[in-house]
């Protein structure tokens, strides 16, 4: 694979100019203060000392915790998802996965806007319960809501890697484990998990990651008491106007996701 | 493998139904005949023939789709060859590139878009449909990366040279063996790239200008209040969808069998052709004619007859690019970072900021004529004197919508302290806006709404914070309206010419300004400093309050209008029975917002944040 090398080149170029720079220029508010100019520049710890106060360390703790969730719950019901499609004929699995993917296509701000209606105090949901003659539930603006839709719209997310990884794996392992007396559940644990973790991992990695930086859901169907990380950075760029912090709690943001990649990566090479 | 069970179909059915419970219920009321989206009150296409009209939505088709396509082909080559060339580059280079790839990943969104933003600012691009498809090859790529990597990783690394021994080329070896070794991976990668970009809100929104729009774009301004168009739209997409896969899947097999015996390079000359042809037509589309003069308008979403605006390109024979924002604040971000526009139709607080800040230019009076029919109740304010800077376009209060079936007429006299009446404790919504949120405090306890005093503004959190605690209020955005319409809880904060429409579209609600004083704000048309079109600006403006031109725009949107004629001709006919259009501006107690110092500012945002997060 050696004759490949120079392939990267393009790439490493280009990400230098689109993900690099862009970086360097948040870091740089980061680090400086006082308004949007770039020439002003004096070099600051405050934005990130601001940080420390107990309201936005609970606003990292509320996304931290939402994510998780999210993220377990994501694996919880697309695993068995994802392995069942495995199961499948190859074209019917590809039929399945495709609509698994499709409605990701249509726009995410009309699915949240259509469950913030089937969830509403007088929606679709209430007036079936109220045909059937019971008592309305109350849903929207609550954790219920709020993770009912990320999981609805984070699942294919977790569902599509751990297929990938399912469908790769030699079919004949299984027979093996089971001609060796393996019983199914030993099978699934020591073969099938196994082989999956790839898939997982990736799936994880993908669904954690979406759910932990989201505002616009939470917003939609949590109510703005929802404060999520990703709700404060929005603010502090687009209303606040303090463009300085805002970038101030990107960089931390994305540092805790560094290390948590990291943890990620020496599971992945332990599974090894 | 054996049987599947009974419970795994069901579960694939169970989930799939999950998945696809939003899209039917979109689907469903695509067809009702009115906009509510919770009660079926008739069949109709009413939408889908406002949809067809609809010039904004077909473009914006077309750019969403043109873009997802061409980022989507471009991430996939870039992606694969970068993870193929990756997989034999020293551990070192591995990790530095898997990690830089990964930051767009794991960045928030808002962060991304931001960065992308200024970099195209700062370079100097002209921002449309090229920084639009630069910015989504740039956050696509990393997932294409992500996914063929492990795939590559998997492969033995002495399958090249196989190939190579046995007398293929390196390039012969990488199509023929390499790539279809790893193609769930590269199709798994370009599904996922598509799925993003053609989905893609955010950045796109930062990135974009010059009027070039995507779906999401129309559909976030469409919003404000629900419009079923966009369900109508939605439709047809999911239709399309089904209708190209099964198609796919039914006659490209025939297909392929029937062009197998076509040479190759004949083959491979059609997809050339065909690509070629695809990105032309996206250049073509993707600039606009401008033989004629453009004018540049950037407005509220939601707050104007588009029909108005055909009616001016026609009459004064030039094009008009209409742009929308979300808020003020989301405008001056915009502003800022380098976008230019002619004519902006911002709130009072705000053109009181871009005055101080320099952004705009005076008007010449003497170029709107129409000006003589304005109300003199809007006319000379604090925030723009003489009304240098400034043509009033709508005006109004904020004031409590409430359902008249609960809440008890009595109550209301109570004024903003309704909003802490334990009798609705977890029925009302506050509007989720650090200015009038604490504006409602600050009447309640009979300060300034203005104020810079901090033991005021203290005593204003600790207001909302108790408020917070007993009342367990929602704090929503413009889905508020929506929900009122609905009936979902039984008072909310809202402006009057939201009140207006949701009375309008639910006679049980009413609307009263609480007796402590509120807000009154104006919304008017500026024109920025680097405006070239000034005549065609002035205008614009003239020709927006023209009086016919003004009863046809206060009745669609449901605002008050600034425009003497029409506010008569309103207060006699459409909107006659509603109380919200009806400006009171003569209690002294009410007040203008004023320019706030970015330390002030910043207090106010900080304290919202804590009543919000706590």
């Amino acid at each position: 694979m050696k004759h490949y090398k120079k392939m990267i080149q393009p790439y490493v170029v280009w990400a230098a100019l689109l993900i690099v720079i862009p970086l360097i220029l948040i870091a740089l508010y980061a680090f400086t203060e006082e308004g949007n100019e770039v020439l002003t520049l004096s070099f600051t710890w405050k934005n990130f000392a601001k940080f420390l106060e107990s309201t936005y360390v609970n606003v990292v703790v509320k996304s931290f915790w939402l994510g998780i969730i999210t993220t377990f719950l994501c694996l919880l019901l697309g695993y068995p998802l994802a392995f069942i499609i495995s199961r499948f004929p190859e074209k019917t699995q590809a039929t399945l996965i495709l609509l698994v993917t499709i409605p990701e296509w249509i726009n995410m701000l009309l699915r949240t806007y259509a469950w913030m209606n089937i969830l509403a105090d007088n929606g679709i949901i209430n007036q079936l319960l109220d045909l059937l003659g019971m008592r309305p539930v109350n849903m929207m603006y609550t954790d219920f809501s709020v993770i009912l839709g990320l999981v609805c719209n984070f699942m294919p997310f977790m569902i599509i890697p751990i297929h990938t990884s399912l469908s790769k794996m030699d079919k004949s392992l299984i027979e093996a484990a089971y001609d060796l007396g393996a019983t199914p559940f030993q099978t699934f644990r020591k073969v099938i998990w196994k082989l999956s973790i790839p898939g997982v991992l990736n799936g994880i990695m993908m669904v954690f990651l979406l759910s932990v930086s989201t505002f616009v859901i939470p917003k939609l169907l949590g109510g703005g008491q929802y404060m999520l990380i990703g709700n404060l950075i929005e603010s502090q760029f687009i209303s606040v106007g303090d463009w300085n912090f805002g970038s101030a709690i990107s960089l931390i943001l994305a540092v805790i996701i560094l290390i948590f990649m990291s943890l990620m990566k020496r599971m992945d090479k332990q599974e090894e | 493998m054996k049987k599947k069970s009974f419970f795994s179909r069901f579960y694939v059915v169970l989930c799939l139904a999950f998945f696809y419970l939003p899209i039917l219920v979109t689907m469903i009321f695509s067809f009702n005949s009115s906009k509510s989206l919770t009660r079926m009150t008739g069949v109709s296409l009413r939408w889908y023939s406002e949809l067809i009209n609809n010039v904004e939505v077909a473009r914006a088709v077309y750019v969403s789709l043109s873009i997802a396509i061409l980022a989507t082909v471009i991430s996939t080559v870039l992606g694969t060859i970068t993870a193929i060339g990756l997989s034999s580059h020293r551990k070192i280079v591995k990790d530095i590139v898997l990690n830089v790839n990964n930051i767009p990943i794991l960045n928030p969104e808002i962060v991304t878009a931001i960065g992308l933003m200024l970099l195209f600012s700062s370079a100097g691009f002209r921002k449309g449909y090229l920084t639009m498809l630069l910015a989504h090859i740039a956050f696509c790529t990393p997932y294409v990366i992500t996914s063929v990597y492990p795939k590559v990783r998997s492969l033995d690394p002495n399958l090249a040279n196989a190939a190579m021994d046995l007398g293929a080329t390196p390039f012969e070896a990488l199509t023929k063996v390499i790539v279809p070794m790893i193609k769930e991976g590269v199709f798994a990668g370009a599904l996922l790239a598509f799925t993003m970009s053609f989905d893609d809100f955010v950045i796109s929104y930062f990135v974009t200008g010059n009027g070039v729009k995507n779906i999401s774009i129309v559909v976030y301004n469409m919003t404000k209040r629900i419009n079923p168009t966009i369900n109508a739209l939605s439709t047809i997409v999911i239709v399309v969808i089904i209708v190209v896969l099964v198609s796919v899947n039914v006659f490209l097999p025939k297909l392929e069998k029937r062009t197998d015996h076509i040479h190759p390079r004949v083959r491979r000359g059609v997809t050339i052709f065909l690509v070629a042809a695809l990105c032309l037509g996206l250049i073509r589309c993707g600039s606009i004619s401008s033989q004629n003069h453009v004018l540049k308008v950037y407005n509220a979403g939601e707050y104007i007859d588009l029909s108005l605006l055909d009616k001016f390109q026609e009459e004064y024979n030039c094009t008009v690019v209409y742009e929308t924002f979300e808020s003020n604040e989301m405008m001056y971000t915009k502003l800022a970072s380098g976008e230019s526009y002619d004519v902006l139709i911002p709130s009072d607080y705000m053109i009181e900021r871009l005055i101080k800040e320099d952004y705009l230019q005076p008007l010449d009076w003497d170029l709107i004529p129409n000006a003589s029919g304005l109300m003199e109740e809007v006319m000379d304010k604090s925030y723009d004197p003489g009304n240098k800077y400034s043509c009033p376009y709508f005006w109004g209060s904020v004031g409590i919508l409430y359902d008249r079936n609960i809440v008890d007429q009595a109550d209301l006299s109570e004024g903003w302290e309704l909003l802490k009446d334990p009798k609705y404790k977890g029925d009302l919504y506050m509007y989720d806006s650090e200015r009038d949120s604490f504006m409602i405090a600050l009447k309640a306890l009979g300060y300034s709404m203005n104020t810079v005093n901090e033991d005021e503004i203290r005593e204003a959190y600790e207001w909302l914070v108790e408020q917070r605690d007993t009342m367990d209020p929602i704090y929503a955005g413009d889905d508020i309206m929506d929900n009122m319409i609905s009936g979902n809880k039984a008072i909310a904060v809202v402006y009057s010419g939201d009140a207006s429409y949701t009375i309008s579209e639910n006679p049980d609600m009413d609307y009263f300004t609480p007796n402590q004083g509120t807000n009154i704000w104006y919304d008017a048309m500026v024109m920025t400093r680097d405006c070239s079109e000034t005549d065609l600006a002035h205008a614009f403006i003239n020709f927006m309050i023209d009086p016919e031109s003004a009863i046809a725009n206060t009745e669609e949107i449901g605002y008050t209008s600034t425009v003497k004629s029409a506010y008569d001709a309103m207060l006699d006919g459409t909107y006659a029975e509603i109380s919200s259009y009806l400006v009171d501006d003569s209690d002294p107690r009410n007040e203008i917002f004023g320019y706030q110092d970015p330390k002030i500012k910043q207090k106010y945002a900080e304290l919202w944040t804590k009543v919000k997060a706590q």
